[in-house]
């Protein structure tokens, strides 16, 4: 953990006096469970133990993590959803930690979300034209002929035609529906994107094209991003840098190739181990294979 | 019957290239749409076949309809026949068909928590198994329960046969629902997406285990996935299915390594995530144009035409069964059906 903030600290520098994106300071998140018995107190289950970490500008930063290893938590806090309960979160140098959610609106112009289930994350009574400026309208920004000029603005950098806008989130497939997430992710003009599981209700020939506009849209409106993921290959395939989560901490943070080529943690190598690869799978690579790779490696064993 | 029925099981047993499940022509629809159209396939004993295809292509309903599971106003016509039990299944009773249910063919399901029961301690589920079927008196059946869910890798299976279904993580109630599978030493056991819900490393042990216990039983099995390394890691021979059909079938090498269908082409492409040199310049990862259309609304001829590279007029009408190679299995365990194979020039 120690020589990856140091190492961070050189790379500040060589980019001058500018401000990580996010910047976390031992951020950790308790949360109590129900009281048990009237003489000891409620146990606490740790979420997020002491996370440090910057993002810089421009990055595209991946978070992997099985179920329960804190990464949505640690998602919420960066969005400003949910408080740590120690540390400090600054987004763009603001402290977004110990503010009450009236003075975050800033934030929302900063830095937007998208989903994993598109279905639940699009209001079904609304048609995609409102759904994609209701950000702008929140916020107060635009007259309504600059919002729907913006609409139709947005709907087309997001590969979807102009009179989609007067349909509802219903009549459009799993992948269209996550672009039009996309869409209305962009519309405030964010500088950082969160997108938490994109792509894992997807099916894999969609999972390519939405994987591709997310590439497309950070590369163009020139974002920072912050991915998280389940899946290994796909942080893989998007992410320049990963950070591995485990029981609410970061047990390995490496540039991604390094990562997968070279495994310092023996959760990381576990794993890396586990993931089934098509090309290994060709040579040879059986399920016993994996799973005796798996028990080897276990960071309890 | 009773006889008649074991004494054909007992041969179904001893002859190895007798298929296990022998699905000729399948076909499913509704009052209106048809769903799945002529679907053969074979599967020998020890055999482990995968059946790929994106979300809407016709999986998981093949294989209810090889169980006999099909919801209300679905039917299905064609046949479908299991070693061991004389004539169609498709055309028995539901009684006569509870009574291989969970006995000869067993399935695993996606959802561990909604396979299992949730009032019920797990080994008292592993065990009605083998007591609906007769297979064991009530106090081996307690004990033989006891035994599967330490060959499914339960720790501490004693105190686990105890346990609710809630009271074990995901990974541990999937290795219930193996173990209530292969309690009665299926012949055939069908996997509808049973690590698709869990962690990778969970996924591997799970993995391991259905081979594990497949392997051990020399039982024929069914993996239906949409994930193609999982396919790859698990199966020796592949089907993938589109728009209720199935498109191409093979070895995994075969299939995997030189595709002949465009649609698996594409899906290969599509998927392949860690291509060497194509990740590290970001270029765009392929992709196949369009989106799965909802059942009923695949074109006629080709399924695949409205969103092929390839296609032409001539894929207006259906595309024949092209046989690659010679398999032991029959003509239908490997081949293609496209006009325009990618890789053609062997065609």
């Amino acid at each position: 953990m120690s020589e990856v903030a140091s190492g961070e600290v050189v790379r500040s520098e060589a980019v001058s006096s500018e401000v990580p994106a996010i910047r976390l300071q031992d951020v950790g998140r308790d949360f109590r469970r129900p009281r048990r018995s009237l003489t000891q107190a409620p146990p606490v289950v740790h979420a997020v133990r002491g996370v440090t970490l910057d993002i810089e500008r421009g990055e595209r930063f991946g978070i992997v993590g099985e179920s329960g290893s804190g990464k949505s938590t640690l998602l919420r806090m960066i969005c400003g959803l949910d408080r740590p309960t120690s540390g400090s979160i600054e987004v763009e140098g603001r402290p977004i930690h110990n503010q009450p959610a009236a003075r975050l609106g800033w934030l929302r112009h900063t830095l937007q979300l998208v989903f994993q289930d598109p279905m639940s994350s699009l209001d079904p009574r609304m048609r995609v034209r409102d759904i994609v400026a209701e950000p702008l309208v929140a916020q107060g920004q635009g007259s309504g002929a600059a919002r729907r000029a913006r609409v139709v603005e947005l709907l087309e950098a997001v590969g979807l035609s102009a009179d989609s806008a007067d349909r509802y989130p219903h009549q459009f497939s799993g992948g269209q529906r996550q672009r039009i997430s996309v869409a209305r992710a962009l519309a405030p003009g964010p500088d950082i994107l969160v997108a938490d599981e994109p792509v894992s209700a997807l099916d894999v020939s969609v999972r390519a094209q939405v994987l591709n506009l997310i590439d497309d849209v950070v590369d163009g409106f020139d974002l920072t991003l912050v991915f998280v993921s389940h899946d290994l290959s796909v942080v893989r395939h998007v992410c320049d840098r990963v950070a591995v989560m485990r029981q609410g901490e970061f047990v390995e943070v490496a540039p991604t190739e390094q990562l997968y080529a070279d495994p310092r943690h023996p959760y990381t190598q576990q794993l890396v181990s586990a993931i089934p690869d098509l090309h290994a799978a060709l040579d040879g690579r059986a399920a016993a294979d994996l799973a005796r790779a798996v028990r080897e490696r276990s960071p309890d064993a | 019957m009773s006889t008649a029925a074991t004494g054909a099981a007992g041969a179904g047993r001893r002859a190895g290239d007798e298929p296990v499940l022998d699905v000729r022509g399948l076909h499913v629809r509704t009052r209106h749409t048809e769903l799945l159209s002529d679907v053969d396939l074979t599967i020998r004993r020890g055999e482990r076949v995968g059946l790929i295809g994106e979300s809407g292509s016709g999986k998981s309903l093949t294989a209810l309809a090889v169980l006999g599971l099909l919801g209300e106003g679905l039917t299905a016509t064609g046949g479908v026949h299991l070693a061991g039990h004389e004539g169609n299944l498709l055309e028995r009773s539901e009684g006569g068909l509870a009574r291989i249910r969970g006995d000869d063919m067993a399935m695993v399901f996606q959802e561990p928590m909604t396979a299992l029961n949730p009032t019920m301690r797990v080994g008292a589920q592993v065990a009605e198994a083998m007591t609906v079927h007769g297979s064991a008196s009530r106090s081996q059946a307690r004990r033989r329960a006891v035994d599967l869910l330490d060959q499914v890798g339960l720790p501490d299976p004693e105190h686990a046969a105890r346990a609710y279904p809630h009271q074990l993580s995901g990974g541990q109630r999937q290795r219930v629902v193996a173990a209530i599978a292969l309690a009665n030493d299926p012949v055939l056991l069908v996997c509808d997406e049973p690590t698709t819900a869990l962690d990778v490393t969970v996924q591997a042990l799970v993995l391991d285990l259905i081979v594990t216990g497949v392997q051990s039983r020399d039982a024929a099995l069914l993996f239906i996935t949409h994930d193609l390394a999982v396919v790859a890691t698990v199966c020796e021979r592949v089907l993938v299915m589109y728009g209720g059909r199935i498109v191409e079938a093979g070895p995994v090498g075969q299939v995997f390594t030189d595709p002949r269908h465009q649609y698996t082409a594409g899906l290969l492409a599509a998927s392949d995530l860690t291509a060497a040199g194509a990740r590290r310049e970001r270029s765009a990862l392929p992709t196949i144009p369009g989106t799965v259309p909802p059942a009923g609304r695949f074109p006629d001829g080709c399924v695949f035409r409205n969103r092929c590279p390839a296609a032409t007029g001539q894929c207006a009408t259906r595309p024949p069964w092209t046989p690659r190679g010679d398999h032991g299995a029959g003509e239908t365990a490997s081949g293609y059906a496209c006009f325009y194979p990618a890789g053609g020039e062997l065609r």
